[in-house]
């Protein structure tokens, strides 16, 4: 078997799916690349056997057949060739795989095709079309949130929930709170699935700008179709906790402010907070807010005054200062709202000004203050 | 930390640790035998139902036919007919083994309790040309029948390992020592059975390979010990040459808490086992509550109806500060070990990896999900 390709348009192409493959997979097998050529056309295949990507390549070849080849040395190879064509020349029978190029020639051993895994299919029990804009804007505003203990499966995703007039996606650990909502994307199917942080992160890191993008869910996969390119994900098997629950309703607090005033001032008290807690103090009064952190072991200490829209209570409440200023930074409206009820009930950041078919509501827990004082 | 490198046979020059192992005498039995004067010279165990239970205790009169404490109830009826079973009264033995404590803190602080019953000193610090350690062991044991009118047998030896061994060489009642130049000599004739740690499973092992006795034992080299037994292959190559560096400590802080049932049938269905898990659940987070300590690991235990024990545990990033956390982990851990392969008689839950509040998630509150 035999194929030429653009050293450059191969390297690309293998990049946007080689996230995929695990440093350490399960199943040895899976630290190849899956080649397929068939008609001129060469299909690329990652797995870890929970996500897959396939992606697409037009070559020079009148040849079909398959082989499976080691992804780390073929990369390497790839970014170190100076672009040019370059030639694989495949024997099928020992799976001895020989790279011809202008530089010279690279001999490595491939794998049989047979034992890679097959792709799982997914029944179009659902399709959905939408923008690739619209599904990073969803995915950047989640996926930072989700957890990463493998104890609360559930959480270790983001939960999509499809209706008729919108969708929305949650994500949580434990601590902090995301809802994502979009107008402009609905089904009337009325479902929800969660979706593996893997997959969510490799669709961001994949996904090209302003593309359409057709994603099919099934009871147990996902698919997501771009360009030549396709993810399929094996669904999180588990029940997302009630969220809605967690929200709390009557918040009587509220103060509004100018984000990047809010996070600047977050980035720098911060860095006089304790370094493993990231306490920091809010005390608000009328109209003005004070930001302080102390660090009792180093004797550091820092405080700002800002100035705000707040007439509710006097209040004090602490927060973890990394998890508000991720929050904070991945919004992108000018002002925002705090609305808050108790020291000892979550906060909820709200964007004050929206973007068109877009609803944003984050929540984070405080930190309890008297542990410092 | 040069013992263990040190040949056998060379002089130590250190000076020696003065340990005393004090432990009483069938104590919770004892107890019910002084305490009601019709179960003087009989068969006693203390223990649960005769039904499902198992012997917590069992009187001197009771261990000439077999019965042994952790035994169940229904075999250790059949090794003793007559037994008599006596419902234990757990405070009363508590406040004998205040007593206890309160004799032992007259002779030192450094003192580790291994469970009501039992205890290590170090008296290093007390004896003198006047005061030697057995004196002070003979003391202890003189003062505990008088105070307490029960019996206790006591070890002494220059290390944890050896003053256990001692108090159990002359029970009831016994005090024995074992003095530096002795230590090698009463390790090697022991069989490996009757070393501290070494179980029936283990003790065949060794006899599988050939050892019999603390002699072939330390005729051992420590990577063939190791290789067969892992990492407490370490420890059997120390104790065999009487080796034993482990310091006694006051105030051992508690490292896990735990709660589990005996049901009064076998449990063979689901939903059963999860209702089952409820209490036991409830109990570890009441004391959770209750001390403001909290766990990060999980472990529970299921107990098959023939008596085969199973383990499963699981640890979590942070601590699991409440509830529905700890039950999340309790039932999904439960879960593992369905379908069930036989009924069960026992389910336990305990965490450990323990930690407060305030030294590991800093106040961080955490959303009730």
């Amino acid at each position: 078997m035999k194929f030429i390709v653009s050293s450059s348009v191969l390297l690309k192409n293998l990049q946007n799916i080689n996230g995929v493959v695990a440093t350490n997979p399960i199943v040895p097998i899976l630290e190849n690349f899956l080649f397929r050529l068939e008609d001129g056309t060469l299909t690329v295949t990652a797995s870890d056997l929970q996500t897959t990507m396939t992606t697409q390549i037009p070559v020079e070849s009148s040849d079909n057949g398959a082989i499976a080849i080691p992804a780390k040395l073929l990369l390497d190879t790839l970014r170190s060739l100076p672009e040019q064509p370059v030639t694989f020349n495949i024997d099928t029978d020992t799976f001895g795989t020989e790279i011809l190029t202008d530089n010279g020639r690279y001999k490595l051993s491939g794998e049989n095709p047979i034992d890679f895994p097959k792709l799982p299919t997914v029944n179009k029990n659902l399709a959905v079309e939408l923008t690739s804009d619209a599904l990073l804007g969803a995915i950047n505003n989640t996926v930072f949130a989700t957890s990463t203990d493998d104890l609360r499966p559930a959480m270790t995703g983001v939960y999509l929930q499809l209706s008729d007039d919108n969708a929305t996606f949650v994500a949580t650990d434990g601590h902090r709170l995301i809802r994502y909502r979009r107008t402009d994307l609905n089904s009337s199917a009325n479902t929800s699935m969660i979706i593996p942080r893997k997959a969510l992160q490799l669709l961001k890191s994949s996904l090209p700008e302003n593309v359409p993008v057709k994603a099919e869910f099934s009871q147990a996969n996902a698919s997501f179709s771009f360009g030549p390119t396709q993810l399929i994900c094996r669904l999180i098997d588990e029940r997302f906790p009630d969220y809605e629950n967690a929200i709390p309703t009557n918040n009587p607090n509220v103060m509004t402010i100018g984000r990047t005033d809010l996070l600047n001032s977050l980035k720098r008290i911060m860095i006089y907070a304790n370094r493993t807690t990231h306490q920091i103090r809010l005390s608000l009064k009328t109209n003005s807010l004070t930001i302080s952190a102390e660090d009792l072991d180093y004797s550091n200490e820092a405080n700002e005054k800002l100035l705000c829209d707040y007439d509710g209570d006097a209040m004090e409440i602490g927060f973890n200062a990394k998890l508000m200023s991720e929050m904070l930074s991945n919004l992108s409206a000018r002002m925002i709202s705090l609305e808050l009820s108790a020291p000892n009930r979550a906060g909820l950041l709200i964007p004050a000004d929206k973007e068109e078919n877009e609803d944003i509501l984050m929540l984070v827990m405080p930190v309890m203050l008297n542990t410092y004082a | 930390m040069q013992l263990y490198t040190k040949a056998i046979g060379e002089v130590e020059t250190a000076p020696y640790r003065k340990i005393i192992h004090v432990d009483m005498d069938a104590f919770f039995a004892s107890v019910e035998q002084r305490d009601n004067p019709d179960l003087r010279g009989k068969p006693v165990a203390v223990g649960g139902s005769r039904e499902r239970g198992v012997v917590a205790a069992a009187s001197y009169e009771a261990r000439q036919y077999g019965v042994r404490s952790a035994m169940s109830s229904l075999v250790a009826i059949r090794k003793c007919p007559h037994l008599i079973f006596v419902k234990p009264r757990f405070e009363v033995y508590k406040a004998v083994s205040a007593q206890i404590r309160a004799i032992f803190a007259q002779y030192t602080d450094l003192i580790e309790p291994l469970s009501l019953d039992e205890a290590y000193l170090d008296v290093t610090e007390r004896t003198n040309a006047d005061l030697t350690a057995t004196q002070i062991a003979q003391a202890i044991k003189e003062r505990i029948r008088e105070e307490t009118q029960l019996t206790a047998s006591a070890g002494v030896s220059y290390n944890k390992f050896l003053a256990k061994l001692a108090s159990d060489y002359r029970k009831p009642d016994g005090l024995f020592v074992i003095k530096p130049h002795q230590g090698l000599a009463f390790v090697e004739q022991l069989t490996v059975g009757q070393f501290h740690g070494v179980g029936r499973v283990t003790a065949e092992k060794m006899n599988q390979l050939g050892i019999f006795t603390g002699l072939d034992l330390r005729q051992q080299t420590e990577a063939f010990l190791i290789r067969h037994f892992g990492k407490v292959g370490h420890h059997y190559y120390s104790i065999a040459r009487a080796i034993d560096d482990r310091p006694v400590t006051a105030n051992r802080v508690r490292k896990s808490v735990g709660s589990e049932n005996t049901f009064a049938h076998d449990l063979t269905e689901e939903p059963e086992l999860l209702a089952g898990l409820e209490p036991l659940i409830d109990d570890v987070w009441a004391y959770c509550e209750r001390t403001g300590v909290y766990g990060r690991t999980v472990t529970i235990k299921v107990k098959y109806a023939d008596f085969q024990q199973i383990t499963r545990s699981r640890t979590a990033l942070t601590i699991l500060n409440t509830r529905s956390a700890l039950h999340h982990v309790s039932t999904d851990l439960l879960t593992t070990v369905l379908p069930l392969p036989k009924p069960v008689r026992l389910l336990g839950v305990s965490i450990s990896n323990l930690d407060t509040v305030t030294t590991s998630a800093n106040g961080q509150l955490a959303l009730d999900l």
